[in-house]
């Protein structure tokens, strides 16, 4: 202790004799090709720590400079420049801009690298970009800027996006790993988009290998705002948008109700239903949606003085759904924190406060696109129309549910996701860094069940109406309370040196590990006795008497660990050549024990052929490169905790009399052998730059293998319904991804830039299962996964027509029992008659095709943006338009429904009993294709001066429209269907809708 | 302090640093392997789960068996559309459109390849299977359970009764199918067995009930009433020698019933169905349900809320599915009393006298349907006591006492023992009576062929609604003219006696299973 309290003391010491002998410096950093200020840019005193960042003039103030040192001046897009300080006390500095922005440096996870120097394929995706639009969740953002990269967005509020990098690699698990200032994370919810500096989409596997096991689906690296140093900075941010839904679907209305009602009952020989007292004309879906806010604010302050750099940012984010009462709102506090005890020790710590409240949905999409048409909504405020006698059994009154539901869960959930770092510098070329981590989550939920109101229930045939209240609901309670702990170190020692000006080494070597687990309880009673009021101050479980027999609970928990040592070396010679090698040896608790470590690695080549001698006498190219990869990565995110232990439920009971026994049953098929999934792959990638800089193309091929997969069956069939997970077959994925971007200007005052992306991936099941042949169904054989074909694909057979008369029957093949008015199919085998074995491959429902681009301008104080995006090659299963359980409402194309010869070749006839027309068909998919304007931006800065200023630096007004104009062939409210599951996606059951945003922003800077 | 002395403290802070990392990483080592080995929280496995020892050890794994009973996909749905729906005892019910395709094949054939039901039913019955499977393997291969060899044998017994029972209802539903007896080292290769023949079924079956039948107790302690018996296992066991024509041994196990002392006809036939007649001297094998107002639903089974009068608000007592036929309506003798009690005749304008049910309650006019099942109809005094209206705490009546002694007369009239039989026919007759000289003339012809005619007829009306007549019919070889007679004329004697193999099986096994002719 006594030595500890010397160090410090002594470190103490040590700062105040610099200071001695120092000077203080001030300057401008200029661009040299205008005399422009340029805002931010580094001013370091060369091989310290110690240095400032430039404001919004362009000036810089360095104290404590020794007068024999060097300034190393550097901005992104600019060439360094050093400077011998030289005893001066004012040094203006001017920047050429550098050859590329090649000199970008980006995170690769325990470090960076100039990008120049990658040999892997990394694309960063700046904040601004990020913080531009009107999202909650920074992932939203990502749409349509990277090449290889799906966003599946949802305009639930609050909701992730699903994220998938070069398409789906496994049965299972598909989704990235999230690194977070060198955290591992799942999901990125906790953070406000006006916090993010940067985010990495890492894709191929030699960018990858350094994660180990979590990271074999790609990796996403987030890096969050830092203190600029050398000043003080207020910022703020605001966006407030209205939202609105685009596109509802096309249902009946109730006088085509009743027109198709009646066609139906009579194609099935049944009696006139009788509508007389069902006076109706609702449309249930305008009663459901509404126009929603959304808006986003943060205020960030952010301080740098010699020794410690300081940021604090507060958020505030609220999303209301646009379907009713739908509601997600987030408070979001930073703090982060470095201090440079020396120029030789760095010590820091973030910290991240998040809180949200949630307000599910009230209303039922699936409800209100069911309901019957020609009943009207409520009587008064406790009594509520019931549906008609044909599907009051399965539909109930979706106003009714919707009034019922609103406002009885209270969800909130609050996070700490925290770090401290230590960063030691040593003889000169070592720096060894440690870091813990810790993300500490709670959630707290409370419900009601209320009673339900009044049902007024039409007389059908004759009889009269009368009102029904169910005497035997009664209110109930529960509580739900969940916590969730992350540990993380990370323990890294990086030697970087540069020998002889030409051979530029880095290597690291490290160690870390990563723990987590969680734990859940939820209790419920019900009051058998009084009527819990509607008033959330008595929805605890206490409310109702411990002795009510009515009383359930229960609580789980979770725990897991992974360990890992990791090594890199990035070499790169005369600049030229270059050379990345990356090895990691992980084990994982998840992983029976005798197989539990692995070892994994990559190699990366990388040739900068512009800078060869040969190179000068070609012309318009300013930079190319060439480079390679491969590697070999696990993956064991799909794998549960202790699924390789034999696993045991005793949830079913067994009942004699009255008497009600536990049992013991396998929760699982254990597989002790199970593994992580190998991803291997290569990436062959080459980088251009062009015409005077002004076009950057890069064109990246990939070929990657996932083996051993790991898939969660349901055991099908003889074999019972548990689930097995076991390392199954092989899929490939192969693509191309090209980036492009243009940027000029014309004159002085306008500039333009254009990036389109494009990238296309080709899925295929090399196969499933090493010593036998069967195939995985998906959404109950809707999609099938067999070998040799893409993972997930629809299955049924192709919609050749509708049959039109007898004649017509025996003319074309067709089932034993096809009728006229039926679907006819496509004869695949050309037996004579439609068979199982007429059945293909119908389409994939992921996209093949991904696409987007990014169009800016500027001129003067204005700036314009218009993002585009879309998907091609997929395709989507109507599968809400197969529910044929009850009289439901129909869709408009039912409108068009054979009624007889030569009426219509598509839409079959109306008759839910005709099963051959609700086998899985192409009849109920349609082209996935969309194109969208994502984002179209108009901005205006001001920059007052003077008095005027009241303090503003630099304010920035902008309007914007976030998916303003979708164009696709889909019937539903947005073209994005789920993708989250490998074997069974693609299916619209009514999705959340993707509502246009109209909105304000402001980002005003102090 | 001069340069020599902030060099020195320089250096002292690097080596503190040094220090520092490598500790801090020497420190993490040794616990590496602790580090990593995570057990499972708030759950056991197989290695850690306390089973209880003493005379039960292996209940456990059957109480897992018995809990499938309950299952959707065993004892509901599926269930009732193959057994009853497909019969010409039932109709689909419900609206017209109701259920859609999948419910009107059932009903009016054929059921096509992608049925939903047959599916589930084959998935749900090979779930029981499995089930009773992993019970068998542990008690043959679990040395972690300490048990005397009776108990062994009698929980094996018991595990194999219920197998028997799962290969039964899938041999006589799809024929050929694929006869799994073991839990599988690969687990994945069990959705890939080929079909075995219905003879090497039935004799699996036969083997499993002769065992069960030898080492269950004929009763067990009412802790645990509903378990299987001897006597279940005995009148399973008559049901498929019956099935197979094997008469003799079909006589002799439904004798072993009559004989075991166990099972009488004192129940009245009102009372049978009631929740009050559960576990009765009737019953010789019931799922068994039961709810509270904590779980309403979670310990019971969906089969008499499928069933339930479909009406609003009070009457809104379930889906109003598998309504009798007016077939079935029409089988009865004059004033046979187990008429109004099977078929719940809903009111009408023009008859004033039905409608009522057996708790004397008049049902509202304009149901959609005309007949309900009564056999299912829940006491209201218990929906109240529950909260619930769909009645989940009816257990499902598997085999009854009557159906043994019927089985016992058909047996007999098949082997020349005509006495023996028209003395059974009239035990069962005469309960149906209940004390009625008017009604249900006993049957006294001689001729064995007026006599089959009579106890199929007998069969049909003491069982009605109860899941057999579809059977019965197959395997008596009538089921054309008995289904076409109700008007159910699509029903082709090549083809729908089977349910086709479901699709999905065939396409999940990629061919190995083969399609019912006809399909």
């Amino acid at each position: 202790m006594k030595n500890y309290l010397l160090l410090v003391l002594c470190m103490f010491s040590f700062q105040v004799l610099f200071a001695q002998e120092n000077i203080s410096i001030r300057g401008t950093v200029t661009d040299a090709s205008n005399g422009q200020p340029l805002i931010g840019a580094g001013v370091q005193v060369k091989g310290t720590t110690s240095g400032g960042q430039t404001d919004i003039d362009g000036n810089y103030t360095i104290e404590n400079v020794p007068s024999n040192a060097t300034l190393v001046v550097r901005y992104i897009g600019y060439l360094d420049q050093e400077i011998p300080v030289n005893n001066r006390a004012v040094i203006n500095i001017a920047l050429e801009v550098s050859a590329s922005e090649l000199e970008q440096v980006v995170v690769i996870g325990y470090g960076t690298q100039r990008k120049r120097d990658l040999t892997g394929s990394i694309t960063s995706v700046g904040g601004e970009e990020i913080a531009k639009q009107p999202n909650l969740n920074p992932l939203s953002s990502l749409q349509g800027k990277v090449a290889g990269l799906t966003v599946v967005n949802s305009g639930q509020a609050g909701a992730s996006p699903t994220i998938r990098i070069r398409g789906v690699n496994s049965t299972n698990n598909t989704n990235p790993l999230y690194v977070v200032d060198g955290i591992f994370q799942t999901n990125i919810d906790y953070l406000n988009p006006a916090d993010i500096e940067s985010m990495e989409v890492l894709r191929d596997p030699s960018s990858i290998a350094i994660f180990g096991l979590q990271g074999g689906n790609g990796v996403i690296v987030v890096t969050t705002k830092r203190a600029a140093r050398g000043e003080t900075r207020v910022n703020f941010q605001s966006t407030v948008g209205v939202q609105r839904v685009q596109k509802k679907i096309d249902v009946t209305d109730a006088a085509g109700f009743r027109q198709l009602y009646d066609q139906q009952l009579s194609n099935l020989g049944a009696a006139p239903f009788d509508y007389t007292n069902y006076t109706g004309n609702t449309n249930w879906q305008d009663l459901i949606f509404r126009d929603a806010l959304i808006t986003t604010n943060n205020l960030s302050i952010s301080n740098s003085g010699e020794k410690t750099t300081t940021m604090v940012s507060l958020g505030y984010n609220n999303q209301e759904g646009v379907l009713k009462y739908d509601k997600h709102e987030r408070f979001i506090l930073r703090l982060n924190q470095e201090i440079r005890v020396t120029d030789k020790i760095k010590v820091g710590a973030d910290l991240n406060g998040f809180h949200y409240n949630q307000q599910p949905a009230a209303a039922n999409l699936n409800n209100a696109l069911w309901a019957a048409p020609i009943v009207p909504v409520q009587t008064d405020a406790t009594t509520y129309y019931a549906m008609p006698s044909f599907q009051r059994a399965q539909v109930g009154n979706p106003i009714a549910t919707l009034n019922r539901n609103t406002g009885n869960v209270i969800d909130k959930g609050y996070r700490i996701v925290g770090s401290v770092f230590a960063e030691i510098n040593f003889l000169n070329d070592f720096t060894f860094r440690s870091a813990g981590y810790a993300n500490l989550g709670y959630n707290s939920i409370r419900r009601y069940n209320p009673l339900p109101f009044t049902e007024l229930i039409v007389g059908e045939n004759g009889q009269p109406n009368e009102t029904f209240f169910n005497p035997l609901v009664r209110t109930s309670v529960g509580q739900e309370q969940a916590e969730n702990r992350r540990f993380q170190q990370d323990h890294t020692l990086t030697y970087s040196k540069t020998i002889n000006e030409k051979h530029f080494v880095t290597a690291l070597a490290g160690f870390t590990t990563l723990f987590t687990a969680d734990s859940r309880i939820v209790g419920n009673r019900q009051d058998t006795l009084l009527n819990i009021p509607r008033n959330p101050s008595f929805w605890y479980l206490d409310i109702v008497d411990q002795s009510t027999p009515v009383l359930t609970n229960e609580g789980r928990g979770n725990e897991s660990a992974l360990m890992s040592y990791f090594g890199r070396i990035n070499y790169a010679y005369n600049d030229r050549y270059l050379l990345n090698l990356t090895i990691r040896r992980d084990a994982s608790s998840n992983i029976a024990p005798n197989n539990r470590a692995g070892t994994f690695g990559s190699v990366g080549l990388g040739w900068v052929m512009s800078d060869e001698a040969f190179f000068e006498n070609i012309k318009g190219i300013d930079f190319l490169k060439l480079r390679a990869s491969w590697g070999t990565v696990g993956s064991a995110l799909g794998i549960r905790n202790n699924i390789f232990r034999p696993g045991v439920t005793i949830a079913n009971r067994a009942v004699f009399g009255d008497n009600v026994n536990t049992s013991i049953a396998p929760a699982y098929v254990p597989d002790p052998n199970l593994r992580w999934e190998v991803v291997r792959g290569i990436d062959l990638g080459l980088e251009m730059r062009s015409f005077n800089n002004r076009l950057t193309s890069e064109i990246v091929f990939y070929d990657r293998t996932t083996k051993d997969i790991i898939t969660d069956l349901r055991l099908p069939g003889t074999a019972g319904d548990f689930t097995y997970t076991t390392n199954l077959g092989e899929i490939s994925n192969k693509g191309v991804e090209i980036s492009l971007a243009w940027s000029d200007n014309i004159g002085s005052d306008f500039f333009y830039s254009f990036a389109p992306n494009v990238s296309y991936n080709k899925n295929k099941v090399e196969s499933i299962g090493p010593s036998f042949d069967f195939s995985i169904l998906g959404n109950g054989g809707i999609n099938r996964t067999i070998t040799g074909e893409s993972i997930g694909h629809f299955f049924g057979y192709r919609q050749t027509g509708i049959y039109q008369t007898a004649a017509d029957l025996d003319n074309r093949a067709s089932w034993p029992n096809s009728l006229p008015g039926d679907i006819a199919y496509e004869d695949v085998n050309g037996d004579g008659e439609i068979t199982p074995a007429d059945r293909v491959n119908l389409g994939s429902p992921f996209p093949t095709w991904n696409f987007g681009g990014a169009f800016s301008a500027g001129y003067k104080a204005f700036d314009f943006m218009v993002d585009v995006q879309g998907v091609a090659g997929n395709k989507i299963y109507t599968q809400r338009r197969t529910a044929n359980f009850a009289a439901l409402n129909y869709e408009t194309n039912r409108l068009n429904a054979w009624t007889g010869p030569g009426t219509t070749n598509i839409e079959p006839i109306l008759d839910n009993t005709r099963g051959n027309n609700y086998l899985m068909s192409s009849y109920f998919l349609e082209p996935g294709d969309y194109f969208r304007f994502r984002n179209v931006q108009v901005g205006y800065t001001f920059r007052p001066t003077g008095a005027s200023a009241i303090g503003i630096k630099q304010l920035r007004l902008s309007i914007s429209g976030q998916n303003i104009a979708t164009f696709s062939r889909t019937s539903g409210y947005t073209p994005e269907a789920p993708l989250e599951n490998p074997i069974s996606s693609g299916a619209d059951n009514g999705i959340y809708p993707l509502p246009a945003v109209y909105s304000f922003g402001v980002n005003a800077t102090f | 302090m001069n340069n020599n002395k902030m060099r020195f403290l320089y250096k002292k802070i690097r080596n503190y640093g040094l220090t520092l990392a490598l500790a801090v990483v020497a420190s993490v080592f040794p616990a590496c392997k602790d580090f990593l080995d995570r057990d499972p929280q708030g759950e056991y496995t197989e290695d850690t789960y306390p089973y209880p020892q003493g005379a039960g050890p292996y209940d456990q794994f059957l109480f897992a068996v018995y809990s499938e009973l309950r299952d959707f996909d065993v004892h509901s749905l599926s269930f009732i559309a193959v057994t009853s729906i497909r019969s010409d005892d039932a109709d689909k019910g419900s609206t017209p459109s109701d259920g859609g395709s999948n419910a009107i094949d059932m009903d009016n054939f054929p059921v096509t390849v992608n049925n939903g039901y047959a599916n589930a039913m084959w998935e749900g019955y090979y779930n029981l299977i499995t089930r009773t499977n992993i019970a068998i393997d542990q008690i043959q291969n679990n040395e972690a359970i300490e048990a005397s060899p009776e108990v062994k044998v009698q929980s094996e017994a018991e595990a194999r009764f219920m197998r028997a029972y799962a290969y039964f209802m899938l041999v006589r539903t799809y024929g050929r199918v694929p006869l799994i007896t073991e839990v599988f080292d690969d687990p994945a290769a069990q959705s890939n067995v080929p079909q075995n023949n219905p003879a090497e079924i039935y004799a699996q079956i036969e083997n499993d009930l002769q065992f069960a039948a030898a080492n269950l107790p004929a009763s067990w302690d009412p802790l645990f009433i509903g378990r299987a018996t001897s006597g279940a296992a005995n009148g399973m066991l008559a049901k498929v020698y019956l099935t197979q024509r094997k008469w003799s041994q079909a006589l002799g196990a439904a004798n072993m019933v009559i004989m075991s002392g166990q099972y009488d006809l004192s129940t009245p036939y009102d009372r049978i169905f009631r929740e009050e007649g559960e576990n009765s001297r009737e019953s010789v094998f019931e799922v068994q349900a039961t709810a509270s107002r904590t779980f309403p639903e979670t310990n019971g089974v969906q089969y008499a809320p499928i069933q339930g009068v479909r009406g609003a608000g009070v009457w809104n007592l379930g889906w109003g599915w598998n309504t009798p036929s007016a077939a079935l309506a029409a089988a009865y003798e004059p004033g046979d009393p187990r008429r109004a009690r099977t078929i719940l005749f809903t009111s009408t304008t023009t008859e004033a006298n039905e409608g009522l049910t057996i708790y004397g309650e008049k049902t509202p006019l304009g149901l959609p349907n005309p007949r309900y099942n009564h056999k299912v109809y829940t006491n209201p005094a218990r929906r109240t006591a529950i909260g619930s209206q769909g009645g989940w705490w009816m257990n499902v009546r598997i085999l009854r006492y009557a159906d043994v002694v019927l089985m016992y007369a058909e047996a007999a009239n098949e082997m020349g023992q005509t006495q023996e039989a028209l003395d059974k026919l009239e035990m069962v007759r005469a309960r149906a009576r209940n004390g009625n000289p008017d009604i249900l003339p006993p049957v006294t012809t001689a001729s064995q062929t007026e006599l089959r005619e009579a106890i199929r007829r007998e069969r049909r009306v003491e069982l009605g609604m109860e899941h057999d007549r579809f059977f019965d019919l197959v395997r008596w070889g009538i089921a054309r003219e008995a289904l076409h007679a109700a008007g159910k004329t699509n029903f082709n004697e090549n083809r729908d006696v089977l349910l086709p193999i479901p699709q999905n099986q065939i396409d999940i096994s990629r061919g190995v299973l083969t399609q019912n002719p006809g399909y």
